[in-house]
């Protein structure tokens, strides 16, 4: 893939629609199945995927021209597990607060596909204002899948929506099950895919 | 050959870059970051007792941290307890055995202070030099008594039994009489929605006011929780209703057993049996700390 040739917003967007990383890559399906379960897991773990996309795409922007290709991958998984560390230890001692509720989920964004695969396919070739955008909507695109996710799972597992009770009782329990988000994410993968069918069928007719 | 020699190189590097960061990350923030653990298990401490932000601790409310080791000599083992000494109270520590059988076996002093004896090097080191290989000693857990003047208020009890997934970890506190003030969670990894909800007010508040001899034959039962006993449970000191029928739905739950968790009964069963245990073992262990302390008449601060 030759240097992007798209503006800003439209890195934006396609991180969050045209290439999000759930529905349409189909990457870090572990995390999104196994956390989502609730809107604010959904909304804490996008935030920190957030984060180390941005952080991580900046850096090896930066620094792609000194990278030997042959050691390419090492060193992205070296430099997420840098600012996964960083942050972790940030959160843990100036906000003690976000650190109680985000703590586990920092840890485990070390092996995430998206960002390994976003720094491979994009960071590594272009400018680190174009990385920044591309991290910036992919770590976006990430956030509303899982809350997409949570919001489904916790609506129908725990008939609540951020803890707040929402419909008074709990219509399918097996919703909050890890099998339940493969169910979610297969039904909301077909859901865009028909969006995307019938948007181009109108634009050709 | 150069090919290779540029790869390593440039990889050790950059692990080196890497390592060079992090590692000043750690030491810029290592202080707060213990800081804030430490505030953090104050808090559940003090929560437990029942003071919080409204109602703070009273100025003469002191710890007292008891830490105990299993030493190994060879084939036999004895129990050390590290107990604070001191007519002042935070003067000292001094190392009691006792073996397997509650029998008193000797006292060493130990040349540690009161606030480096919470950092667990410091006490490994304080240890080493009083007991020479062959003897081993393993950590095993620290018992937190919280007094007022010279009374007893509390034991604190921070402890881990294993629950559906991995360790569920807990604080538990008894009055004197070893019935349970509280029980917090304070780490565990069981499903949310459904064991998760161990650290769920409804849950865990079951477990207030239950006696010693209660908790011994304490089970878990299959029932649907009473609306009104929920209510109860969440309300904390009954805000929302009314003193009369706080006191009656106290007096008539109180000698139940558990109400399972919907869903999720293995982890309901974990944490009352892991209750259970860490009462029966600890009322057992400090029976006979207590009457060895007597019988040796450690002056101990607590």
């Amino acid at each position: 893939m030759p240097a992007t040739t798209k503006t800003n917003p439209q890195l934006l967007f396609n991180g969050i629609l045209g290439e999000n990383p759930i529905f349409r890559l189909a990457l870090s399906m572990c995390p999104a199945v196994g956390i989502s379960t609730t809107v604010m897991n959904g909304l804490l773990l996008g935030i920190a995927v957030l984060f180390v996309q941005v952080f991580s795409s900046c850096t090896i922007a930066a620094i792609k021209n000194h990278i030997h290709p042959r050691i390419r991958i090492p060193t992205y998984t070296l430099t997420i597990a840098t600012w996964v560390t960083v942050i972790d230890l940030v959160l843990a001692a100036y906000v003690p607060e976000a650190y109680k509720q985000m703590g586990i989920f920092v840890k485990l964004i070390v092996a995430f596909a998206i960002i390994t695969m976003r720094l491979e396919t994009f960071a590594c070739k272009n400018s680190v204002n174009a990385s920044f955008w591309d991290g910036l909507g992919m770590g976006l695109g990430f956030l509303f899948g899982m809350m997409a996710l949570g919001f489904v799972r916790e609506l129908l597992g725990m008939g609540t929506l951020f803890g707040y009770d929402i419909l008074g009782f709990r219509p399918l329990l097996f919703f909050i099950l890890p099998v339940a988000g493969f169910f979610c994410v297969g039904f909301m993968m077909a859901m865009f895919n028909y969006i995307e069918l019938a948007v181009n069928r109108k634009k050709r007719g | 050959m150069r090919e290779i020699i540029r790869i390593t190189v440039s990889l050790t590097v950059s692990c080196l870059i890497a390592a060079l960061v992090m590692g000043s990350v750690f030491i810029i923030t290592d202080k707060a970051k213990r800081h804030n653990e430490q505030l953090n298990i104050q808090q559940t401490m003090l929560g437990l007792l029942g003071y919080g932000k409204d109602t703070p601790a009273p100025s003469d409310l002191e710890f007292y941290t008891i830490y105990r080791y299993i030493i190994e000599d060879g084939e036999i083992k004895t129990l050390g307890y590290m107990v604070p000494v001191g007519a002042e109270g935070k003067d000292s520590y001094e190392l009691v055995t006792i073996d397997l059988a509650g029998q008193f076996v000797d006292r060493i002093s130990l040349d540690i202070t009161p606030e480096s004896a919470s950092e667990p090097p410091e006490r490994k080191s304080a240890l080493k030099s009083v007991l020479k290989p062959p003897k081993k000693f393993v950590y095993a857990d620290a018992t937190i008594i919280a007094e007022r003047g010279d009374k007893r208020l509390a034991y604190l009890l921070p402890g881990e039994f294993p629950g559906f997934k991995t360790f569920i970890h807990v604080m538990l506190a008894l009055d004197p009489t070893f019935t349970i003030i509280g029980l917090d969670i304070t780490e565990h990894e069981e499903d949310p929605g459904l064991g998760g909800e161990i650290q769920e007010d409804y849950f865990k508040n079951q477990f207030k006011g239950k006696s010693f001899e209660r908790t011994k034959n304490l089970t878990v039962v299959k029932e649907p929780l009473p609306d009104e006993y929920k209510k109860y449970l969440v309300a904390g000191k009954g805000e929302g209703l009314s003193k009369g029928i706080v006191d009656t739905i106290r007096t008539k739950y109180l000698d139940r057993d558990i109400y399972s968790l919907t869903g999720a009964t293995i982890s309901s069963k974990a944490v009352t049996n892991g209750v259970k245990n860490m009462i029966n073992k600890f009322a057992y262990r400090l029976n006979i700390l207590d009457s060895v302390i007597e019988r040796q008449h450690i002056p101990v601060a607590f």
